[in-house]
């Protein structure tokens, strides 16, 4: 509960502000979703009524299992992105962290382990893939100078023609051409509501975001990498390495996508494996970023702005089905309720940058 | 007499924060001469030319432009009116080449325009090439270019051969008198005067604000000027007892240190400082003081020479164990080096110390109450205004902001203070608060290094006393034994062996 208090106090003079900003983006994607709905010839009343009924039902546990099941894999690439915020970088690593834990997952279903002995070592194989694939450009940026926006993107697609090239010929399912080897029945995680997507992965997931949060506002290092994104001048001064700080927050990032892969392969029915196009991964990196802007970047706010963005994708079904409106028109209205709550952050991002550059601009006057 | 170009009168500029930089200030410039503003730092040299280039806007006081009033509201409108500046920092985009920059913006300009215009003021310069491979001098050339191209009548220099090597320096001034010859002003801005007496036509010595007076070259000696720039009023006299110096603490030996901008900013600089002195260094700002002490302190390299700390030669050191040698530095900058402005009270109260294991538990992580009951130790001793430890920094005033960093940096325990312009830009209470503290540091039998370019500040304070220009040390001296004229010319770049000797033989 204390870092809760924590986050509405140190938010206490904008709190307020954080929260009409949010109430008036959501009021205006729904409007605007509406309006979109309308012209196509829909009803947006029984299309927002649908919505609301598949993701956040209270009579029926399915659907509010189905919005968490969602939120679980978001909340960890969010903390991503978030965390290198914090660190002054902007890590756009999250989507090729997480399909490199779920090959971690993979690489494991072809060893033949299984049980309890099969999650702990895919668990170690995807925390470490996801790592070296972040790290790779932590390394790059730390030492080289490398932009990491340019690796990271560049890594993400790597990453995914990787994983492709594996799925393809080196971990096929022998059953399914249109999928890996699956994770075995007995080290799947358990649901948590049957018939649901829910798993354990959720609470893990949860907990894997207070650590970040304790990382990040209670250790050595997390000071370091807080001080080292505010002020990396003044770090240097403070006798912090500067790039190994750098480094950490594209480990720990890394890391944290790489359970998101982890999860979702372990966690999430029904595949238990990669599939064709790595269709069951892609974009949740990509959404991660979008959380984490809507979670004004600290873990506290992700994880309701995750539970945000995993309603919005659970209720899309509800849409369909019920409101018969196509796919392709209910992700526009998703596109667009989301991009209205990210502006916020996304402007607050830019301000910042722009102070810190005024910053450094006048320093050298 | 020529033709009066320029006439500012009664400019009187106070900044939003309350600092008074001009106090009624009168300035004519003529048209076909070059004119010095000669000035020490805070002196308003700066804020009048910006003021003049429509960059700030003056509180009161009158411009006419050719006998004809004018109001500034942005540079652009100074330049249609003929005035423009070259800033010391240039203001040129590196990756497009010299050409694009000084047609940058401008329509009907073509190539032979420039190239004419080269030619017939002497100014050559690679065109073709991107200016982030141009030497500073070059780069300088462009600027003067971009101003001339545009048709300037009024040419303001800010500084200009700070960066410059001696054969460019010449360069310049060659340059500099052939636009007066051909009619235009060139206003050169500069704190050295052996400058300003071989090109200036006229000299203006601006003091606090104030003009203490414009000479013809011809009635001006260096001794005079450097008397007009830093001739004293009475200020603030801390009273201290003699100094008891004990073991050496500091030992810096033939310390070779580059800028930023890969020009050697201190060139074989060698002193030592013991227990129980404060060690001043004085000059004029942008003489290599912020690199010396950046170069001791671990944020920048040593490229020649040794550092040596307690017997432990720490060349090149990381700032880390710097300070577990018991060095502490209260830098010149609070806002971009001294403090995190986006955190607490408390996390910047161990800034540098958050490794220590005072500070630290288990497994990494940070010992929460040790942090605060050290913040609110600072508070208390330090008398720091602050809303609560959990505050940010920057809410903050300037004052407090300066004493937590005292306060933090003291509360190492340190053998060696390397206090950087520490009472810059605090008001009245704090700055003797500040300055009675690091008497009572040295009293303590700590070594204090104070780097100021408020003369009265290490005059008052020191007890030995080196002036730094261009990156030497003029001569080192003891406050009482030196007159105000010695320490004005040694500002100036005169060396002490050279004043001396002249007079003693």
């Amino acid at each position: 509960m204390k870092p809760l208090l924590r986050f509405m106090t140190s938010r206490l003079r904008g709190s307020w502000r954080f929260l009409a900003e949010t109430m008036l983006a959501l009021a205006i994607g729904f409007t605007v979703g509406a309006i979109l709905m309308a012209v196509y010839g829909y009803d947006p009343v029984l299309g927002y009524r649908a919505l609301l009924e598949y993701s956040l039902n209270p009579s029926d546990p399915y659907y509010l299992a189905s919005t968490l099941s969602f939120a679980t894999p978001l909340m960890l690439t969010a903390l991503t992105f978030a965390i290198g915020v914090r660190g002054g970088v902007f890590n756009i690593g999250a989507e090729g962290a997480l399909y490199m834990g779920a090959l971690g997952v993979v690489l494991i279903a072809g060893t033949g382990l299984t049980g309890p002995f099969f999650l702990i070592a895919a668990l170690a194989s995807s925390l470490l893939l996801g790592m070296i694939w972040n790290g790779v450009a932590g390394l790059l940026r730390a030492y080289r100078g490398v932009n990491e926006v340019v690796s990271t993107i560049m890594l993400n697609w790597t990453a995914f023609y990787t994983v492709e090239y594996i799925r393809v010929y080196v971990f096929p399912n022998p059953h399914d051409p249109s999928k890996t080897v699956s994770v075995p029945p007995d080290a799947r995680l358990p649901l948590l509501v049957e018939g649901s997507e829910l798993s354990l992965g959720f609470p893990i997931a949860l907990a894997a975001t207070m650590a970040t949060y304790y990382l990040l506002w209670h250790t050595v290092i997390g000071y370091e990498i807080r001080a080292t994104g505010y002020n990396p001048k003044a770090a240097r001064y403070g006798g912090i390495r500067v790039t190994r700080a750098v480094l950490y927050t594209f480990l720990v990032g890394g890391a944290l996508s790489g359970l998101a892969g982890f999860l979702e392969l372990t966690g999430r029915p029904p595949h238990y494996a990669i599939t064709t196009g790595l269709s069951n991964l892609f974009g949740l990196g990509f959404d991660g970023i979008t959380v984490a802007l809507i979670g004004g970047n600290h873990p506290i706010g992700i994880v309701f702005a995750s539970i945000l963005i995993g309603a919005l994708d659970a209720g899309s079904r509800g849409m369909q089905i019920e409101a018969g409106v196509p796919m392709e028109l209910v992700r526009t209205v998703q596109g667009v309720i989301i991009i209205a709550l990210a502006v916020p952050g996304a402007i607050r991002l830019i301000q910042d940058y722009l102070r810190r550059r005024k910053l450094l601009i006048e320093e050298g006057r | 007499m020529s033709e009066s170009l320029v006439n500012m009168k009664g400019i009187v500029k106070v900044y939003p924060d309350g600092t008074v930089a001009l106090r009624g200030v009168d300035f004519e410039v003529r048209r076909g001469e070059i004119h010095a503003l000669l000035g020490e730092n805070g002196a308003g040299k700066t804020t009048l030319m910006k003021i003049l280039a429509g960059i700030l806007r003056p509180t009161s006081g009158e411009i006419y432009v050719r006998g004809r009033r004018v109001r500034f509201r942005s540079a652009a409108e100074a330049l249609r009116h003929g005035i423009g500046m070259v800033h010391q920092h240039l203001a040129l985009v590196p990756v497009m080449t010299a050409y694009e920059n000084i047609v940058l913006g401008l329509k009907g300009i073509n190539r032979e325009r420039v190239e004419e215009l080269m030619e017939s003021v002497g100014l050559k310069v690679p065109l073709d090439a991107p200016v982030e491979t141009l030497s500073f001098g070059v780069r300088q050339r462009v600027e003067i270019l971009k101003m001339l191209i545009r048709n300037v009548d009024v040419l303001i220099l800010d500084e200009p051969t700070t960066n410059l090597t001696p054969m460019e320096v010449s360069e310049l001034f060659k340059t500099l008198r052939r636009l007066r010859d051909e009619g235009k002003a060139v206003i050169f801005v500069s704190h050295k005067l052996r400058e300003v007496l071989e090109i200036a036509d006229r000299i203006t010595v601006l003091r606090q604000g104030r003009v203490v007076g414009t000479l013809r070259r011809e009635e001006a000696t260096p001794e005079l000027l450097a008397r007009m720039m830093v001739g004293r009023e009475v200020f603030l006299r801390i009273s201290k007892s003699p100094a008891r110096p004990g073991k050496v603490v500091l030992e810096v030996h033939d310390l070779w240190v580059r800028s930023d901008l890969g020009t050697w900013a201190v060139r074989g600089v060698s002193f030592t400082v013991r227990e129980g002195e404060i060690f001043g260094i004085a000059g004029v700002e942008g003489n290599g003081q912020r690199e010396l002490v950046e170069a001791l302190t671990g944020l920048r390299r040593v490229e020649r020479g040794r550092v040596v700390v307690g017997g432990f030669d720490v060349t090149n050191s990381s700032p880390d164990k710097l300070y577990r040698l018991g060095v502490c530095h209260i830098p010149e900058d609070r806002h971009l080096l001294g403090l995190v402005l986006e955190m607490t009270v408390a996390e910047n109260s161990v800034l540098g110390m958050h490794r220590w294991p005072r500070f630290t538990r288990l497994l990494g992580f940070l010992d929460q109450i040790a942090v605060r009951r050290h913040a609110e130790k600072i508070i208390e001793d330090f008398s720091v205004v602050a809303p609560g430890v959990d505050a940010p920094v920057k809410f903050l005033s300037g004052g407090n902001q300066q004493k937590l960093v005292a306060g933090r940096e003291l509360s190492k325990n340190p053998r060696l203070v390397v206090a950087a312009q520490p009472t810059r830009g605090l008001d009245v209470a704090a700055t003797e608060y500040i300055r009675k503290l690091l008497v009572r540091l040295r009293d303590e039998g700590r070594a204090v290094l104070l780097v100021s370019s408020d003369l009265d500040e290490v005059l008052d304070l020191s007890d030995r006393v080196a002036v730094m220009y261009e990156g030497e040390f003029m001569g080192i001296v003891r406050p009482d034994e030196v007159s105000i004229r010695e320490i004005g010319l040694m500002m100036g770049g005169y060396k002490l062996e050279q004043l001396r000797g002249s007079r003693g033989s």
